[in-house]
């Protein structure tokens, strides 16, 4: 599924210098007229320096694609969540995206509060899991909640799948069902609840965060599950490189993906808090498993 | 709804259930169950504390769907008082009491034991420095420190809260957490093994 994606197998190497290059050129977003584009951060309301510096290369970004919107795989913020707190570790770092009407839409991670759900900068309209249509292209994006995966949650994820046309079906929270993170790892349990409905609605990319490092990880069962968890947070050397499931890791600076959807490919960019672009490529489309 | 973080497989827990059996005295020994009875009382605490909650947080607005932090702040903020004021006087164990207290401990130590225990630590002191905080029931949870993880193998094996009630830990200490006005209902120390 996956192609032009070089190193694939490449896990870069802890350094505490300079951000590791994955081994190959990195594919570069097409940026055209009528695709749709949009980022992905987790784990990233600090309010300290790094999530600052990332939030300047989500600028730097966007000053040459612009992306319609953010969506966040949870940890939104850390420690308070006071007024002051949500300035210091949101409205200010990505100050540049919010006057240019970038739009966030949250999910909510283990250390958030979920009045975030009330938060009209998250755009959740109060709901902790909620479906929404891209402004472009054929997306459709599901944020869910997997602190709180109840059966009624379960059970509305797989009718809004069931009534999606959208050709991109894509989900988005917290918890990775596959990951190489040494502090979480895998959530298995919460895999073999949506693994299943993922596969039988054509689901191509997962977007999780949580443990705090950049994973691309390798197709499983034709699904391609990026973690995204070093928006602020960062867990050097927090890769466990024996897993078998990584693509591409990284684990040495903050992390944000950049993406971009043209019909049926999917071409994203992992940009680092150094403007390094460690991670590329380009996915197409799953098609839907035929009844 | 049960609370806590990292609960993904809360949908699986048949706790409540199992506890209300637990509590049915023994049809042949004709004896209540110690650890049932305790278990039965704190859910039935807790069931009291949160008609309580419901009460007072009737009498204030509810959130716009699309509220400013600082609405959010004060909403919380008020609805904390009307609970302090409800609740002067609240001490520590009123809710983990002395019957649920060695319980939960000995429950605790059991997962915090067992061949995950480690990496569980390891997680829920992630973003939990174990700083020297001086709790106090009825008072606002810190706001310098981040809510910890509550991992789903803990929180499967504790009793199930409602919607407006959270299990949190700070350092070794579990928090009984309202979610709604971010104050602490009660704590237990020594709730994990150092």
């Amino acid at each position: 599924m996956l192609r032009a994606v070089p190193g694939a197998s490449v896990v870069p190497q802890a350094k505490p210098a300079a951000p590791q290059q994955a081994a190959a050129p990195a594919v570069a977003l097409p940026n055209r007229a009528d695709s749709f584009k949009f980022a992905v951060l987790g784990d990233f309301g600090t309010g300290d320096r790094a999530q600052y510096q990332l939030g300047e290369q989500m600028a730097k970004l966007l000053a040459r694609f612009p992306f319609e919107l953010v969506i966040t795989v949870g940890d939104n913020i850390y420690g308070g969540e006071r007024p002051q707190d949500m300035k210091k570790k949101f409205e200010d770092p990505y100050k540049p995206l919010l006057d240019a009407g970038v739009k966030f839409y949250a999910s909510l991670g283990n250390h958030d509060d979920r009045a975030q759900s009330r938060y009209k900068l998250f755009n959740m309209e109060g709901r902790t899991f909620y479906t929404f249509k891209a402004p472009k292209e054929d997306v459709r994006f599901f944020a869910l909640e997997s602190d709180y995966p109840k059966p009624e949650q379960i059970a509305w994820l797989e009718r809004e799948l069931d009534n999606a046309n959208e050709a991109w079906k894509i989900p988005y929270f917290h918890h990775p069902l596959y990951s190489s993170g040494d502090r979480h790892g895998s959530h298995v349990e919460l895999r073999e609840v949506l693994e299943p409905l993922f596969l039988k609605h054509g689901v191509t990319v997962v977007f999780t965060g949580h443990d705090h490092v950049y994973e691309r990880i390798k197709p499983q069962n034709g699904i391609t599950h990026f973690v995204a968890g070093s928006g602020g947070k960062l867990r050097r050397g927090g890769l466990d490189r024996k897993t078998g499931l990584t693509a591409v890791g990284f684990d040495t600076e903050q992390v944000f993906l950049g993406v971009e959807i043209d019909k049926d490919q999917l071409f994203f960019n992992a940009i680092s808090r150094t403007g390094a672009i460690i991670d590329s490529g380009i996915i197409e489309r799953r098609k839907e498993p035929q009844p | 709804m049960m609370t806590g973080r990292d609960a993904s497989v809360r949908f699986l827990l048949p706790a409540a259930g199992i506890i209300v059996a637990l509590a049915v005295t023994s049809a042949h020994q004709q004896r209540v169950n110690p650890q049932a009875k305790a278990l039965a009382t704190f859910q039935e605490t807790v069931k009291k504390y949160v008609e309580l909650h419901e009460q007072l947080e009737s009498k204030i607005a509810d959130l716009p769907k699309e509220a400013t932090p600082a609405q959010i702040d004060q909403r919380q903020r008020a609805l904390a008082a009307l609970i302090q004021e409800a609740r002067k006087g609240a001490v520590v164990g009123e809710i983990f009491d002395r019957e649920a207290r060695p319980y939960l401990r000995k429950l605790l130590y059991g997962i915090f034991a067992g061949p995950d225990g480690k990496r569980l630590r390891m997680s829920i002191q992630e973003e939990n420095p174990g700083e020297v905080v001086k709790l106090r029931v009825n008072g606002r949870y810190p706001d310098t420190i981040p809510f910890s993880t509550v991992p789903p193998q803990v929180l499967r094996n504790l009793p199930p809260l409602p919607e407006q009630l959270e299990y949190r830990f700070i350092d070794r200490t579990l928090i009984l957490l309202d979610a709604h006005a971010h104050i602490i209902v009660d704590y237990l120390t020594g709730a994990v093994p150092r």
